[in-house]
């Protein structure tokens, strides 16, 4: 099932290119916004999953080119973000030492949306194309074999982040990745089900409709069952958390005032958004080899 | 006034040392979970449930605080902002190191009479960090700093515990576990601490004096925390600003550890140490991590 949000954050299920409107089949669910009425959803999934195909089933729904796409995932309770978790496209003999960060829930945006850049002394900005993942239930202390049971479906997911801010030798991401706008993300939330392997995935960002990052899942370091076990040792995750698991650097590039962004990975809905920058600062187009060139070793 | 959460997470409003309940005042408020609640009651204090819960107090009897179970009082905010290196460390440090702050999961929170759960990976130590906890009011983006008192909605005592050594100088392998938030007892209104920037700050261990400074050597002012947090990201009714510590008075916490916090007006906070594997380090304050941080070593 593809899960979206659209217009003012209807809920639709996807069939075909139509969106079926299910917003009814999930009011009762108690909820304060759309961002609690997905991980309340997703918490009682079973209930609901039969609801809303039939739903689907029987609506004849809106042409997609017809309604706006909002964010799948409007405000998660938490975003954990996996640093340096690829092996760039091979390059490292093993993975990095598994790291991640907390991404603030209020840095997320949808298809159609702005990424701002804020007007601070970074040294340049980036896209970082991800798959994301989002929680199905509690997932406390999992172990690997189990953790595609805790796997409620994936979305695109942009990790915009600003380099250069915050003091040298500390953990500064909360000044790299959490800015205002700085998590695009779906437009489509799609069931786990219908991913059978998300280890081998092709993810595809375009800037300005030029090929940027151009990668697959199989080069993760990190693989999705321990970054699972491992992120949930450490915090519980719950219904409805996002999971980001890292991008490869090869591929990574600037990101600019009037930039247009879009991130496709096959089946998820292709994601745009657009870039401004009150300051009009521009930095060299295409892809930035310094900054692969380090994080491959090569430098 | 004085809010908690008490038994199934009802909330009650303070009066002296018994509890009203507020149930009935609240019980319209849309509130899938308990900070649903507290966000409803927040975001609508001085309009509506200010004088409703001043009304109930005066009329209450309320039941003794000794007969109730606390919960924490702000039971899962939407995001916990903590200050990083926000001390002069007793003006030991010239100017303010570079502001710095990282999100602390929600999930860390931990009611007073809690158990802080040490995990049996590998730190070099575990510390407690005695800290202000800021709750927010009103949602802000961009909050200049002669406005940024006006977002604050009360006061709680705060620890963030944490792991030394774990994933080089990650902040989430450091700070974000299960339980290494303790919080409360009270969430304490702003109107009853006149001046936040001038608030002493205390922590013991087994019943000795470790942490002992006040929030006038903080670094970074305040104001402009709120007015640098909101220019990064959103702030949330509900929301927490951890204040960051000073380090002078920083210890190891282990196995058995008994810890109390408070900040005079915000009640005790209390909380215990496990860990299964029985883990010691020295006792007492550890001044090397006081001597790093304040550029003496």
């Amino acid at each position: 099932m593809k899960l979206v949000h659209f217009n003012n954050y209807r809920l639709g299920v996807l069939k075909g290119d139509r969106v079926v409107d299910v917003t009814s089949v999930v009011q009762d669910i108690p909820h304060v916004g759309p961002h609690d009425r997905m991980s309340r959803l997703i918490e009682r999934f079973d209930q609901y999953r039969g609801k809303l195909e039939q739903a689907a089933q029987s609506g004849q729904g809106i042409p997609m080119e017809q309604v706006r796409f909002r964010a799948p995932v409007p405000k998660p309770g938490k975003i954990v973000a996996m640093a340096g978790n690829y092996l760039e496209n091979g390059t490292l003999k093993e993975a990095r030492p598994i790291n991640a960060f907390l991404k603030s829930p209020n840095a997320v945006i949808g298809d159609g949306d702005t990424v701002v850049l804020p007007p601070e002394p970074v040294t340049i900005f980036h896209h970082e194309a991800e798959v994301g993942m989002v929680v199905a239930k509690k997932a406390s202390r999992v172990n690997a074999a189990d953790a595609k049971s805790y796997i409620f479906g994936w979305m695109n997911f942009i990790d915009v982040s600003a380099r250069g801010l915050g003091p040298q030798g500390m953990d500064t991401f909360f000044q790299g990745k959490s800015w205002h706008s700085f998590a695009p993300c779906g437009p489509y939330l799609v069931t786990a089900d219908e991913v059978p392997d998300p280890q081998n995935m092709p993810i595809k960002l375009w800037v300005n409709g030029d090929l940027r990052q151009d990668y697959n899942t199989n080069d993760m370091g990190h693989k999705i069952p321990d970054t699972i076990a491992w992120a949930s040792s450490i915090v519980t995750l719950n219904p409805g958390d996002v999971i980001a698991f890292g991008t490869n650097h090869q591929g990574l590039g600037a990101l600019q005032d009037g930039d247009k962004v879009e991130i496709e990975i096959p089946g998820f809905g292709r994601l745009h958004v657009s870039v401004t920058d009150n300051m009009k600062r521009s930095w060299p187009r295409g892809v930035d080899h310094a900054m692969a060139d380090r994080v491959a070793g090569r430098a | 006034m004085k809010l908690v959460f008490f038994n199934d997470f009802k909330l009650g409003v303070l009066k002296d040392d018994r509890v009203v309940d507020l149930t009935n005042v609240v019980q319209h408020i849309n509130q899938p979970t308990p900070q649903d609640l507290l966000n409803g009651v927040i975001s609508e204090f001085r309009t509506r449930y200010r004088n409703q819960f001043l009304e109930a107090a005066e009329k209450g009897q309320g039941v003794p605080l000794s007969q109730v179970k606390l919960q924490s009082p702000l039971p899962r905010p939407g995001k916990i902002v903590a200050m990083a290196a926000n001390y002069l460390e007793n003006g030991a440090l010239k100017e303010a190191r570079p502001i710095n702050a990282f999100l602390k999961s929600p999930e860390t929170i931990l009611a007073t009479g809690g158990t802080v759960v040490l995990p049996p990976d590998q730190a070099n130590v575990f510390h407690h960090e005695a800290e202000l906890g800021i709750v927010i009011g009103k949602e802000g983006a961009y909050v200049g700093q002669s406005e940024a008192y006006n977002y604050i909605f009360g006061y709680v005592n705060f620890i963030d515990v944490s792991a030394r050594g774990l994933g080089g100088s990650s902040f989430f392998w450091g700070k974000s576990w299960d339980t290494f938030g303790p919080c409360g007892p009270y969430l304490v209104t702003a109107d009853e601490i006149a001046d936040p920037q001038n608030v002493p700050i205390q922590l013991w261990v087994n019943g000795d004096l470790r942490q002992n400074y006040n929030t006038n050597d903080m670094g970074h002012s305040i104001r402009r925390t709120i007015e640098w947090i909101t220019s990064v990201t959103t702030l949330e009714p509900g929301d927490l600003i951890a204040c960051g510590t000073n380090h002078q008075g920083l210890g190891a916490i282990q196995n058995g550890d008994q810890i109390e916090m408070e900040i005079p007006g915000l009640g005790r906070l209390k909380v215990q140490v496990k860990d299964d594997l029985k883990r010691e380090w020295p006792r007492g304050i550890d001044h090397v991590i006081g001597d790093r941080v304040a550029g003496r070593a």
